[in-house]
């Protein structure tokens, strides 16, 4: 993982700056190896259409129609924009979601990254012992979104909790936690920010990428630590970060499992948890509203999409490519 | 040519022959399968039926031993068996309706059987009745209430009704009186209140979230969770039971809110009365002996509070077939078995609600030994003179229903809406669903 998107960002300068790699062939020459290349790809290809393009396909179908997933395929009514438009409109639910949503990742994604930056800076050192550290540092990501690990944070945060007892021997009464809905959120991007092992791993990769003759020339000119940093790690790290960026977004959109098991699938209590993928998934499987819940799907893609869109274009102002990379 | 090779080609023709005989037949049958009867002719032929419900383990050992009891009698049946936990029972099985795989034979209870019934996942069996299916000696309310929209779509599994569990301990440590049958709301609100002051543990949950509470209140005020395709109850009414429990709390007779959350996402195992949260928690009756398992303090069960009319014999589970099955005969007889033969019922015992078959019932009730067991057939038993009769099967959207009372209750205790406000969001937002 962490290879390629090291390389990623060389590749892409290239590609940017318009300079003519030497090794691209004649156009001749290319064209075969792109049919290898497809001919290659073909059986992921062929897998992507038949277990992920039909299906979403069908979905997009049943956005449009009552279906409640229980009634066969061939019973269902098309509605034609109502699924939509009682999104927008009639659905105070959805906009609760959507609000829960947005406050998770706006707090939950930039805090993961300074977190997943800072351990990274300090473990990028030669210090005796550090790949054990690293290895400690990335193993909650290891158990990632389970289950387990869900249960094992509601048993911590609840009321009797481990977390209470900590704060007990400092005097401070602890609060019920998951089981309040000023709280719940909140723990739940606890849990989401203690996961930055992914993210570190990818900064770690980065950091080492930084040409140390930078640094070196940067000091000869009196720089800092703090310039340096500023100056010089964000700059050459910004690939890095605009990678991780993107990616801890989509997932952060999407969390599912920790909420899921916190409020045993109702996105309780008082709605706190209800994150949109659980409102869907409720939707869906427990009031049978499948199109409805379809419909919930696509705009949740469309808006994924954007944000993404949205990322790729201010991205351009403050992402730096390093030109000239030939590694 | 090699013998082997004819044979093979032979073999190859005959195959394709049939297959070619076959497909037609099987799309045909699969084409008019919902008007079957289903099975084969000779009951001696071997059948593999597939069985799916929920439950705990103890449950499922209990199955498990009555199914293998029928197979004893019946050596050609094989049972394919499914269990799960309660949580995500009901999602799975949509799951498997979507894909158009649903088990010949499954478990519902009230709260998903209209869902499945009116979308013709359940096979009628009202054909059955009568003859290959005995429903005569059940309770009149119990048949009744596994019928929708006219069709019989499933067999009470067990009989069941509110029952309301307190800590006997605690109670008789501290020189408390013990709930009983009959008291009024406000009667229980203020024991539970003295509770709280002398024992420092809540006297009661608050059952504001709980929709089986909440219904044998209405009923008492003489209306009905639903009337027909409505709600039965109004927006006052709602409100004013979230305002009763309001003050309860006030009064501290309740726990805080978040522990009330607790016990309201919690499995029965967990419930506050168990876990010492609160001395009274508001459950079906026949849980007492699971409940009991779970807390060395002795345990004691009533009705829940005002007049006992408000309750009713509920079926607590059904068994039904699946429309799509072709297994129909044999999953009926497998029914009826459970819930007609008294060595089936001798197995099963409480664990899903008294017998449904009420002569069974008598003579089970006779050799039980466990004295919770005892305790809880004996509350039913007397409350069965004082039952009122039993509503409708709840319509379709009555999930729906019941996740939104836990969602308006919750908003009222944590202090987010008003009781009215919660009251009137939960009719906007329930009405529409239901039909």
């Amino acid at each position: 993982m962490a290879l390629t998107t090291a390389e990623q960002p060389s590749v892409r300068a290239n590609r940017a700056s318009g300079i003519p790699a030497k090794r691209r062939g004649s156009r001749r020459g290319r064209r075969s190896e792109a049919v290898a290349g497809y001919v290659f790809l073909s059986p992921w290809l062929l897998g992507l259409m038949a277990v992920t393009a039909v299906p979403m396909l069908l979905s997009l179908y049943i956005s449009f129609t009552d279906y409640d997933i229980l009634s066969p395929l061939s019973e269902v009514e098309w509605v034609g924009l109502d699924n939509y438009e009682r999104m927008f409109t009639a659905d105070p639910s959805y906009w609760r979601s959507v609000t829960v949503t947005v406050s998770f990742a706006l707090i939950a994604v930039p805090l993961k990254l300074a977190v997943a930056l800072g351990v990274a800076l300090l473990l990028n050192r030669a210090w005796r012992g550090v790949g054990l550290f690293r290895g400690l540092f990335y193993l909650p990501s290891l158990i990632g979104g389970s289950v387990a690990l869900a249960i094992v944070w509601v048993n911590m945060f609840n009321r009797e909790g481990a977390f209470n007892g900590f704060l007990g021997l400092f005097g401070i009464e602890g609060k019920p936690w998951v089981n309040d809905p000023s709280w719940a959120l909140e723990t739940l991007m606890v849990l989401a920010i203690w996961q930055f092992g992914a993210p570190m791993v990818i900064f770690l990769a980065g950091l080492k990428q930084v040409p140390t003759e930078l640094y070196e020339a940067a000091s000869v000119d009196g720089a800092g630590r703090f310039r340096q940093f500023r100056s010089v790690t964000l700059p050459m790290l910004s690939p890095v970060i605009f990678f991780n960026l993107v990616l801890e977004t989509i997932n952060g959109f999407q969390g599912f499992t920790a909420a899921f098991v916190l409020s045993n699938g109702t996105g309780g209590p008082v709605d706190s948890t209800l994150m949109y993928t659980l409102n869907l998934y409720i939707k869906g499987f427990t009031d049978y509203e499948m199109g409805y819940a379809s419909a919930m799907a696509w705009v949740f893609l469309l808006a994924i999409g954007i944000i993404t869109a949205v990322f790729f274009t201010t991205g351009r102002f403050w992402v730096h490519y390093s030109d000239g990379d030939d590694s | 040519m090699h013998p082997g090779i004819r044979t093979h080609r032979r073999r190859l023709l005959r195959g394709l022959t049939a297959a070619a005989i076959a497909v037609p037949l099987v799309l045909g049958a699969a084409a008019c399968g919902d008007d079957e009867g289903g099975g084969s002719s000779d009951p001696n032929a071997p059948v593999r039926l597939s069985v799916f419900y929920w439950g705990s383990e103890a449950r499922a050992k209990l199955t498990e031993d009555a199914l293998n009891a029928y197979k004893a009698n019946h050596p050609n049946v094989e049972f394919e068996v499914t269990w799960q936990a309660n949580q995500g029972y009901a999602d799975k099985l949509a799951t498997l309706a979507a894909g158009g795989d649903v088990p010949d034979l499954f478990a519902l209870d009230d709260n998903m059987l209209a869902d499945f019934a009116t979308r013709n996942v359940t096979a009628d069996l009202t054909e059955y009745k009568g003859s290959k299916l005995d429903v005569s000696k059940f309770p009149p309310s119990l048949v009744e209430y596994g019928q929708v929209d006219g069709k019989l779509v499933g067999i009470s599994a067990g009989e069941n009704t509110q029952g309301l569990v307190y800590n006997k301990t605690l109670l008789a440590k501290n020189g408390l009186p013990e709930p009983t049958t009959g008291q009024t709301w406000e009667q229980h609100i203020d024991w539970a209140a003295q509770v709280a002051t002398k024992t420092k543990v809540p006297g009661t949950q608050d059952p504001s979230a709980d929709y089986k509470a909440f219904w044998v209140w209405i009923r008492q005020q003489g209306k009905d969770l639903y009337s027909g395709k409505q709600l039965g109850f109004t927006e006052a009414d709602l409100a004013a039971w979230f305002t009763l429990w309001k003050g309860a709390r006030d009064k501290g007779a309740t726990p805080t809110p978040d522990v009330i959350h607790e016990g309201n996402v919690t499995d029965i195992s967990k419930q506050l009365v168990v876990t010492g949260k609160a001395a009274t928690s508001w459950v079906w009756a026949n849980q007492m002996p699971e409940l009991k398992k779970n807390t060395k303090d002795e345990l004691g069960v009533v009705a829940y509070p005002g007049d006992p009319s408000g309750q009713w014999a509920r079926s607590s589970m059904y068994w039904s077939v699946a429309r799509s099955s072709d297994k129909k005969d044999t999953a009926v007889d497998v029914i009826n078995f459970l819930v007609n033969d008294q060595q089936a019922v001798n197995i099963l015992g409480t664990d899903r609600g008294l017998p449904s078959n009420m002569d069974l019932r008598t003579a089970f009730a006779n050799t039980v030994t466990d004295a919770n067991m005892k305790l809880s057939i004996q509350v039913e038993n007397d409350l069965a003179a004082k039952f009122g009769k039993a509503p409708q099967v709840p319509p379709k959207g009555h999930s729906t229903f019941r996740s939104e009372l836990v969602k308006a209750a919750e908003n009222v205790q944590f202090g987010k809406a008003t009781p009215e406000k919660a009251a009137a969001d939960l009719i906007a937002v329930v009405q529409p669903k239901l039909g």
